[in-house]
C-alpha cells in the first residue's frame, strides 16, 4: 500500500543541500511544538497521573502506587490483559494467514499492473466507509438469524443456527481480522512486487519445487513486508475497544474498553496505569518486531 | 598583481575551499574572469567541477575563501542577491509554464519592479535573438532539446546578468546539435558581452570555446592559461591526460633520457612536475621513418574520425599507445594486426615532467 | 508445474477473500432496505421499503425509533475534518520542506512527528483528557479533539509530502533563485505549483483519516458529539437499520469526496497530459 512505499522512501530521502539549517528549524519548529504539546506532554501526563491519588470522582497530585496495586490485585483487569494480548496474538495469526496468499497473488502472481492496481484498490476502498460502520455491518452477518447461518441452513450444512458466531471472541476475531487485513495484505504485496523475477526463474530452473522457493527465496524476501504489516494491525489490535464493544456484547473486555470504562466513571488515575501498561507492552512488540529484520536496511 | 587583476575583473575567487565530511571537493581556488571574457573550466568527472560553480552561485556555501563579483564580496550573499546567471545541464526549465513565461519570469519575480509592457518587449528581443520567435505560446515539454537549451539561455541572459555560469550545458544535446549550439553559444554571448564561466567534460568543447581554460583536478586548479599555451604546453602529466591527445608514459629520469617500461627516451623539453611522465601528442608520432626518440609496440585497430585516423597500437607491457594521422599528410599507412612496430617521434616534440 | 496450478487456486483464493472484505457492506446495503419502522437489524427482509432513508433524512412520520443526531454532528465533523486538513497539510508540507536540508536533530523529529500515527488513539484521547482536566480546560471537538486529529493526520500529510519532495527536481527552485526570485517567491511561483498533486493527496488523507477519527475523540471532544461518536452512542443501545442507511449513505459521500479529488487531480496534471499529448502528434 502507499503507507510503506512512502515509508521507503522517507529513509533514503534528502539529498546533502546547503548546510544552513536556521531556516530549517524554523519550518520544522510548528510541527515539532505541536507534537510535543499534544502527543508528548499527553503521554507523560498518563504516565505521571497513573501515580496520582484517585478518590471517588477527583483525582489528586499525592504520589501513590495505589492504582498500580488494584491493577495488579485484580482478576478482572488482570484476566482483560490477557485477553488483549490473545485476540492480539490471534488477530495477528489470522491477519498473516489469511492477508498473505492474497499478497501472494497480488505481487507475485499478477503480471498486468492495471490488475494489480485495481486488486489492491478494491482492497482499499472499504476504507472509505466510517471504520464503525464496518464493525457494525458484521452483526447482521453473525447473528443467530445473520446472513451466515441464513446460507448455511439453507444449504443444509446446518440443522440448528450456529449461536457461537456472534458475542463471543470469535466474532471479535473475524470482524478484526476484516478490518485489519488489508494493513497486511500491502506491504507483503509491496515486498513481492520488488522480487526479481529472474530469481525464481534460477530457481524452478535448478529443479526447486514451489513450496521450497515459497519457503527458501519468497518468504524471506517479503518478510520485510510481513513485519511492517505486523507492526500496523499490532498497534491497532492493542488499541482496540470499538470492535470488541460492538461485537462481543461486553463479554470480551479488551484494556481498551477498561480504560474507557474507567475514563467514565471518572477513575482517571486506573485508566491511567492500563494506558502506561498499553504503552509499555506496544513497546515491547514493535522493538520485538524490528529486530526480527532491519528495516532501514531492507528497505 | 592581484590589485591589477581585481580591476577588471567580474569574478574573483580566493581561497575557496568546500569539504564534504573529511573530503575536500574544492581546495583553495583562487582565480579571476574579466569582463567580456569566455572562460571554460575541463575536469574529469569527480574534479569538482560543478561544487565549483554551484559555490560561486551560492548554492553551496564554502567553508572558507571569499567569492567577490564585480569587487563585491557575496561569499555570505543568497544565491538571487548574486546578479550570476546559471544555465543547467537538464535546463532546468519551470514544466508548468510556457516558452515565453520561462524567459518572462526573472523580469516579472525578480528584484526590480518594471512593467508588463517592458517584460514582453524585453522577452520577446531576448527569444528574437535566441532564435525562438514563434515558440512563445508552446509549453516547455513541446519543444525540442536545442530549443530548450535556447530557453534556458535566453530566460538567464534576458535579466542581464553580471556573469553566467554554464554546467555541461550542451551535455544533454547530441552530438550533431552539440557543434551547432557551440557556435550559437559564442555568437549570443559576442552579442551581449556578458562574461560566461562554462563546465564541461569535453576536452575538445572546452579548448574551442574559450578564451581561457582551466583545468581543474581533484579540487584544484591544475593549469589556466589561453587554449592553444594549455594545449602545446600541459602543466603536468594528468593535465596532459585530460586533454585527449598526449600519450603518456610513466618512468623516470636517468642522466639525459627518460627511462620508461618500453625503454630510454632522449630528453628535449622538461617541465617542473611533482610526478616524473613523459607525453608526446598523438599526432606527432610517426612510423615511417625514425625520428630519434622511440618506442616498439604491435598494432590493434584503427579508427576513422573523418579528418584523421587513429591507430592504437600496444606495447608488450598492455600500454595502449595512439597515433593520429591526418589525411590531409596523405593516405594512411596499412598495418597488420599483432605486427609490431617501430613508433617514433622527435625528441622536441616530447614533453618529460620532471 | 505445481505453479501452474497454484495460479487459479489462488484467484479463486482471492476473489473469496474480496468476498470476505465485501460481505459485511452487501448485508448492510440490502438490510438498509428493510420495512420500517418494525423491521428489525436482520434477516428476512419482510417487505421492501425505503423507510429508513426517509427516516434518517427526517421525512418519516415519528415512531419508537429515535432518529440519529445526525445533521449538527455531521456538520461537526465536516468542519473539524476541514480545520484539521488545512492545519495538518500546511503543517506537514513546512515539516517536509525543512526536511529538504540537513539540521542536527533530523531523525528525531522525523521519529517525533511519525509517533503520531503510532500511538493508538486511545492512548492519545486519554493522555489529552488528562490533560485537559488537570489544567481545567474546557473539552471540545473544535479545540482539544482538533489538537489530537492533527496529531494523527500530520504523519500521514508529512509522509506523503517526504515523498513527493524525494523525486522533486531542485534545480528548477535554484533556476528562479538565480534569476534573482527571492526564496519566498519561488516557493509560491515555482515550488508549490509543482507538488500540489501531492499536496492535495495529503489534504485528501488528512480529511478523511479525521472526518472517521473516533477513538481520539471519543475522550478528548466533550460533549457535543462528532458523526463518529454518534455512531458510536447507538452500539450501546438497540441497533435499527437506519444505522445501515446511514452507513450506505456514508459511503456514497465518501465516493463523492473521491470523485472530487480525482477531478482536481485530473485537471492539475491535465496540462502536462496535453501538452504530451500534442507532442506525440
Amino acid at each position: 500500500m502507499t503507507a510503506t512505499e512512502i515509508i521507503v522512501e522517507a529513509a533514503d530521502a534528502t539529498p546533502p543541500r546547503s548546510t544552513r539549517s536556521v531556516g530549517a528549524y524554523l519550518l520544522i519548529a510548528p510541527a515539532i511544538v505541536w507534537m510535543t504539546l499534544f502527543l508528548v506532554v499527553p503521554m507523560a501526563m498518563i504516565v505521571y497521573v497513573s501515580f496520582w491519588t484517585q478518590t471517588t470522582f477527583k483525582i489528586e497530585p499525592k504520589l501513590t502506587l495505589d492504582s498500580w496495586q488494584t491493577f495488579f490485585s485484580s482478576s478482572t483487569y488482570i484476566s482483560s490483559l490477557w485477553t488483549t494480548v490473545r485476540i492480539w496474538l490471534t488477530v495477528l495469526a489470522m491477519t498473516f494467514l489469511v492477508g498473505y496468499p492474497t499478497a501472494l497473488f497480488v505481487g507475485l502472481f499478477v503480471k498486468n499492473k492495471t490488475l494489480q492496481t485495481t486488486l489492491l484498490v478494491l482492497c482499499v476502498i472499504p476504507f472509505w466507509t466510517s471504520f464503525l460502520i464496518r464493525v457494525l455491518a458484521w452483526r447482521p452477518m453473525l447473528g443467530k438469524e445473520g446472513a451466515i447461518n441464513i446460507l448455511l441452513m439453507k444449504a443444509g450444512i446446518i440443522q440448528q443456527p450456529i449461536e457461537a458466531l456472534l458475542f463471543t471472541d470469535l466474532s471479535v476475531v473475524i470482524g478484526m481480522t476484516q478490518i485489519y487485513v488489508v494493513f497486511m495484505v500491502g506491504p507483503i504485496a509491496f515486498m513481492l512486487g520488488r522480487i526479481d523475477p529472474n530469481i525464481l526463474e534460477a530457481a524452478r530452473d535448478l529443479g526447486a519445487g514451489f513450496w521450497r522457493i515459497l519457503r527458501k527465496i519468497i518468504f524471506p524476501l517479503s518478510l520485510p513486508g510481513v513485519v511492517v504489516g505486523a507492526i500496523f494491525v499490532s498497534v491497532m489490535v492493542l488499541g482496540e475497544f470499538a470492535t470488541s464493544a460492538a461485537l462481543s456484547g461486553r463479554k470480551v473486555n479488551l484494556l481498551g474498553n477498561i480504560i474507557v470504562t474507567q475514563v467514565g466513571s471518572l477513575k482517571w488515575a486506573l485508566a491511567s496505569v492500563v494506558g502506561v501498561i498499553l504503552t509499555f507492552i506496544m513497546g515491547v512488540v514493535i522493538a520485538g518486531l524490528l529486530r526480527i529484520v532491519d528495516l532501514k536496511k531492507e528497505l | 598583481m592581484r590589485a591589477h587583476v581585481a580591476e577588471g575583473s567580474v569574478l574573483r575567487l580566493e581561497q575557496l575551499t568546500k569539504r564534504f565530511g573529511d573530503r575536500a571537493a574544492l581546495d583553495k581556488i583562487s582565480f579571476s574572469v574579466n569582463s567580456g571574457e569566455y572562460v571554460s573550466l575541463l575536469g574529469p568527472s569527480g574534479s569538482g567541477k560543478t561544487v565549483l560553480l554551484r559555490a560561486i552561485a551560492g548554492f553551496e556555501a564554502p567553508e572558507e575563501g571569499r567569492v567577490s563579483i564585480v569587487g563585491e564580496d557575496v561569499t555570505r550573499k543568497p544565491p538571487h542577491l548574486r546578479g550570476i546567471g546559471f544555465v543547467f545541464q537538464n535546463f532546468a526549465l519551470f514544466p508548468h509554464l510556457s516558452v515565453f513565461d520561462n524567459v518572462a519570469f526573472g523580469l516579472r519575480n525578480g528584484g526590480d519592479k518594471r512593467t508588463e509592457s517592458d517584460t514582453r518587449r524585453r522577452t520577446l528581443e531576448m527569444l528574437d535573438l535566441v532564435g525562438l520567435n514563434g515558440l512563445e505560446t508552446r509549453g516547455v515539454h513541446q519543444i525540442s532539446g536545442g530549443q530548450k537549451q535556447r530557453v534556458a539561455l535566453a530566460r538567464t541572459l534576458v535579466i542581464k546578468p553580471k556573469l553566467v555560469l554554464l554546467d555541461e550545458p550542451l551535455g544533454a544535446l547530441d552530438a550533431n546539435l552539440r557543434m551547432r549550439m557551440r557556435v550559437e553559444l559564442r555568437r549570443i554571448r559576442e552579442r551581449l558581452g556578458i562574461p560566461f564561466l562554462h563546465v564541461t567534460g569535453s576536452e575538445s568543447e572546452a579548448l574551442a570555446m574559450g578564451d581561457r581554460l582551466i583545468v581543474l583536478d581533484r579540487g584544484a586548479i591544475s593549469q589556466f592559461g589561453p587554449p592553444g599555451e594549455v594545449y602545446e604546453h600541459p602543466a603536468n602529466p594528468n593535465v596532459a591526460k585530460f586533454l585527449n591527445c598526449y600519450n603518456v608514459f610513466d618512468g623516470s629520469v636517468q642522466g639525459d633520457a627518460f627511462v620508461t617500461n618500453h625503454g630510454p627516451i632522449p630528453l628535449a623539453r622538461r617541465v617542473a612536475s611533482s610526478t616524473p611522465a613523459y607525453a608526446v601528442r598523438y599526432d606527432r608520432l610517426t612510423t615511417r621513418a625514425d625520428a630519434g626518440a622511440g618506442l616498439s609496440a604491435a598494432y590493434i585497430a584503427s579508427e576513422y574520425l573523418g579528418s584523421a585516423i587513429m591507430h592504437f597500437f600496444e606495447t608488450p607491457d598492455g600500454k595502449v599507445v595512439e597515433l593520429e594521422h591526418h589525411l590531409s599528410n596523405g593516405p594512411p599507412d596499412a598495418y597488420e594486426a599483432g605486427r609490431t612496430y617501430r613508433l617514433s617521434w622527435r625528441p622536441e616534440d616530447g614533453i618529460a615532467f620532471v | 508445474m505445481e505453479s501452474r496450478l497454484l495460479k487459479p487456486i489462488l484467484a479463486v483464493y482471492v476473489g473469496l477473500f474480496l468476498l470476505f472484505l465485501y460481505g459485511p457492506f452487501i448485508v448492510l446495503g440490502i438490510l438498509s432496505f428493510q420495512q420500517g419502522p418494525e423491521g428489525g437489524p436482520q434477516f428476512p427482509i419482510q417487505e421492501w421499503s425505503v423507510f429508513w432513508y426517509k427516516h434518517i433524512l427526517g421525512l418519516a412520520p415519528p415512531s419508537r425509533v429515535s432518529p440519529l443526531p445526525i445533521g449538527i454532528s455531521l456538520t461537526r465533523s465536516l468542519t473539524l475534518a476541514g480545520m484539521t486538513m488545512v492545519t495538518s497539510t500546511v503543517l506537514g508540507v513546512m515539516a517536509a520542506q525543512a526536511f529538504r536540508r540537513n539540521f542536527k536533530g533530523k531523525s528525531a523529529a522525523f521519529y517525533l512527528i511519525v509517533l503520531g500515527m503510532i500511538v493508538p488513539g486511545v492512548l492519545v484521547g486519554l493522555g489529552s483528557a488528562l490533560v485537559a482536566t488537570t489544567t481545567g480546560l474546557e473539552r471540545h471537538w473544535y479545540s482539544t479533539a482538533f489538537a489530537t486529529h492533527v496529531v494523527y493526520t500530520l504523519p500521514f500529510a508529512f509522509l506523503v509530502m517526504l515523498a513527493i519532495f524525494n523525486r522533486f527536481d531542485a534545480s528548477v527552485e535554484e533556476a528562479a533563485w538565480s534569476l534573482g526570485v527571492p526564496p519566498a517567491t519561488t516557493f509560491r511561483k515555482v515550488t508549490f505549483p509543482l507538488i500540489f498533486p501531492g499536496v492535495l493527496s495529503a489534504m485528501l488523507f488528512a480529511f478523511t483519516l479525521s472526518y472517521d477519527e473516533f477513538s481520539r475523540t471519543l475522550f478528548s471532544s466533550g460533549r457535543e458529539q462528532t458523526l463518529p461518536l454518534a455512531i458510536y452512542s447507538t452500539f450501546a443501545v438497540e441497533i435499527h437499520p437506519n444505522v445501515f442507511a446511514f452507513g450506505v449513505l456514508t459511503t456514497l459521500f465518501s465516493f463523492a469526496l473521491l470523485t472530487v479529488y480525482a477531478i482536481l487531480m485530473t485537471l492539475s496534471v491535465r496540462r502536462a497530459k496535453r501538452v504530451a499529448i500534442q507532442e506525440a502528434v
